[in-house]
């Protein structure tokens, strides 16, 4: 399979390094939210290491086919092979088929790939946003080992902790002082609102700056990809 | 095109790979002989890759006039910081790739971007192996009228950029050729910035040297400049008194 | 002696059965892309994020006269943030089948999907349903072949088969344990507190769930890993049935504290 002769975990003729620590920190932020017809997947751009920023403009995402984007935060060189591995096994799939790639199986998908690294981790927090068979937008959140659940609405990264809460709070009306109806969100308010949490976050998160990329994904237009520009500093 | 790395670990293997265990010859488990930092800046016309060459044994200044520039194709250049013999063993497997192509006589040859793409696949099966190559490479070239500049470190990131640094150049370096930056820069004006970033890196970056080396690649092709000398300036006020009356440091 | 062959698992089944039943291709979603490692990563001081997925929970399961009440809590915490607030922790491996879930999230879920395969498998092949005992024993040998590796899961495997109702308890350690009451997870002792003092072999299947809930509530409040919702579940001679799904916070609170108000009243009136 994939270039299996030079990543065959049976050639053994390398050397390892037992104090080299193959993972590297570098930051992002990824906000996933779904509606009754569309999908919000949000992704920075920034790539930061330490207090640098050696670029501003990284790809964290992948659109899987139109229906269908993974976005991802945490090493940067992990993200790019997770990418890889999976949109070329959704290619596969879609060329054999000869059927789109539907959100369930991606989830799935996308589960065991992170499983079958489970002690050698990707050092990546993964959404994944799309619309159903209904053409209802979901979205699965995941950590760094494949364990993941369907949501309305996700955010995983540097800023997970400072995104999530106000997320719950106005998506899903939750810790509210009386209980509000959850109400339904349209596209322009709830790209509002994304662009919204990840201004705020640019401003107490040293790694989530500088734009972010929103892949929206409906029925009508696949998906549509905008660069939101933040804070450079 | 594999990339092996032998050591006594695998001769040992082959005589009865269920019975031995034996531990790995370790090489090296940091970096021993290191480059400094490579910056490059993108140009309208071309691409600009400079890097000094010095290669320093630990805090030695060890080997004066070492080339860290690279030409890999026409029009594809390649600067390495890092450990240097892991930057010439990219070498070699880089000269192998493109004598794979020559020998096929198809007049194909490797994009910049497909070299950059490629040496990020090996940095990161590598690290993958826990046996990185230790180096952050700058890959710079000039295709159809496009210029590339792409950057790939030891744990196989790779990115492309305006404006990129490696090592200290990070630090000190980014922020100067972000803001010398404009899209219609012209080569000669590039070279200046970059001759700019080294006398900075020069005058503060301990593991540098005041010799460098150019490389472009432009219409014209790749070329890379014999080694000189920075001009430098050592009466500024901050450098002759570095106690100001104010002030402990010189910052 | 035992082959442990990692990045090339057999995920329990053996080579030659392998071949027969499922293709190898079927088996693995990829070809395993990590490379053998004779250092564990994960111990050499990994980034902290990394090591922490979702731990900690309380979940139980007893046997009663009527079947088995499973209750379990979903909340998923990763170090002291709360990873999420809504985990099923309940996994429906199939009709007659159920596990619970506590431990790494992922590896739960992973193994219990896989062994989810396995008890079809033996369905197809044996034309009749695999007993609690046997299917529990795979998952048991499965993450056997895994130990020391840094797998986490703490299970009770749960349900109904020609013998009747039965619960096993699997740990990531290798343990598989028969019995007629469990608790798994951080907040089981102060569940099994509640449990112990009001159960009796003899009661309906209302009064069941609600001693499971009420347990796991006790938990909720006292254990900071545990909370969120309450997931209740019932197995009768024809398989599970999902019971309740309640918010652990207020409502609970302020139902079980007037109900205790009342019993204190009514104790104090008969006195």
């Amino acid at each position: 399979m994939y270039n299996k002769q030079h990543l065959d975990p049976h050639d053994d003729t390398s050397a390892q390094r037992p104090d080299f620590m193959p993972y590297q920190n570098n930051g992002g932020t990824v906000v996933a939210m779904g509606g009754e017809d569309y999908c919000i997947v949000a992704a920075t751009t920034r790539l930061g290491l330490g207090f640098a920023i050696p670029t501003r403009n990284v790809c964290r995402y992948a659109i899987l086919n139109d229906r269908v984007v993974l976005a991802t935060a945490g090493m940067y060189a992990d993200t790019v092979a997770l990418h890889k591995v999976v949109t070329a096994r959704v290619k596969v799939y879609q060329q054999q088929q000869e059927k789109p790639f539907g959100l369930f199986s991606a989830a799935q998908l996308l589960s065991n790939t992170l499983y079958y690294r489970r002690f050698f981790p990707y050092y990546t927090f993964n959404v994944l946003g799309g619309l159903d068979q209904d053409g209802q937008g979901f979205v699965y959140g995941f950590d760094a080992i494949g364990s993941g659940e369907k949501v309305k609405v996700v955010c995983n990264g540097t800023a997970q902790a400072l995104i999530q809460p106000i997320l719950d709070n106005q998506v899903e009306k939750k810790q509210q002082y009386e209980n509000k109806q959850i109400e339904k969100w349209s596209l322009q308010e709830a790209l509002d609102l994304v662009k919204d949490v990840f201004t705020s976050a640019g401003e107490r998160d040293i790694y989530t700056g500088d734009a972010v990329d929103i892949c929206t994904v409906t029925k009508q237009r696949g998906v549509v990809v905008e660069t939101f520009p933040l804070k450079k500093d | 095109m594999q990339l092996r790395i032998p050591s006594a670990a695998v001769k040992a293997q082959y005589v009865d790979p269920t019975q031995v265990v034996v531990d790995p010859v370790r090489h090296t488990t940091s970096p021993l002989v290191t480059g400094g930092s490579v910056v490059g800046i993108r140009c309208c016309d071309g691409v600009v890759i400079a890097a000094d060459t010095l290669a320093s044994y630990g805090s030695m200044a060890r080997f004066q006039n070492l080339s860290r520039l690279v030409k890999v194709t026409d029009n594809c250049l390649l600067g390495g910081g890092g450990e240097i013999s892991d930057f010439q063993e990219i070498q070699r497997l880089l000269e192998n790739l493109i004598t794979k192509d020559f020998c096929f006589n198809d007049e194909h040859t490797q994009s910049p971007r497909s070299v950059h793409q490629y040496l990020g696949r090996v940095l990161y099966a590598q690290r993958s192996r826990l046996n990185p190559l230790w180096n952050s490479l700058l890959v710079g070239g000039y295709t159809a009228g496009q210029s590339f500049l792409g950057m790939v470190d030891l744990y196989g990131t790779t990115f492309e950029s305006e404006v990129l640094a490696t090592g200290f150049g990070v630090l000190l370096g980014l922020p100067l050729l972000r803001k010398a930056y404009r899209p219609d820069l012209t080569v000669q004006e590039g070279i200046k910035v970059v001759e700019d970033v080294y006398r900075v890196l020069f005058y503060r970056d301990a593991r540098s040297i005041n010799r460098i080396q150019v490389a472009t690649a432009t219409e014209a092709g790749v070329t890379i400049s014999e080694p000189y000398s920075l001009e430098t300036k050592w009466d500024f006020k901050g450098f002759v008194n570095p106690r100001s009356p104010y002030d402990e440091s010189t910052w | 002696m035992i082959k442990l062959d990692v990045f090339q698992p057999t995920f329990g089944l053996d080579k030659e059965e392998e071949n027969v039943v499922v293709p190898k291709e079927e088996l693995y979603c990829s070809t395993p892309l990590a490379p053998s490692l004779r250092w564990n990563v994960l111990s050499n001081n990994a980034p902290k994020d990394l090591t922490k997925f979702h731990h900690g929970t309380t979940t139980l399961s007893f046997v009663f006269s009527e079947g088995i009440v499973a209750a379990v809590d979903s909340r998923a915490s990763m170090g002291q943030y709360i990873g999420s607030g809504s985990v099923k922790k309940v996994i429906e491996i199939n009709k007659y089948l159920l596990g619970t879930m506590a431990g790494g999230a992922a590896d739960c879920t992973f193994w219990e999907r896989y062994l989810g395969m396995r008890c079809r498998l033996f369905e197809l092949k044996n034309k009749e349903r695999i007993s609690v005992a046997a299917a529990s024993k795979i998952l048991c040998n499965t993450v056997y072949q895994y130990k020391g590796m840094g797998l986490s899961m703490g299970t009770m495997i749960m349900g109904w088969d020609k013998k009747g109702p039965h619960i096993y308890y699997v740990d990531s350690e290798g343990t598989r344990l028969k019995g007629q009451k469990f608790s798994v997870g951080s907040g089981s002792t102060h569940a099994l507190g509640v449990l112990d003092q009001g159960y009796q072999w003899n009661m309906s299947v209302e009064e069941a769930c609600e001693l499971g809930r009420r347990s796991i509530y006790h938990a909720t409040h006292r254990d900071a890993f545990s909370g969120g919702y309450i997931n209740v579940y019932y197995i009768g001679p024809d398989g599970w049935k999902f019971i309740s799904h309640e918010d652990s916070g207020f409502d609970k609170h302020y139902q079980y504290a007037t109900e205790k108000a009342t019993q204190q009243q009514q104790q104090m009136s008969i006195s």
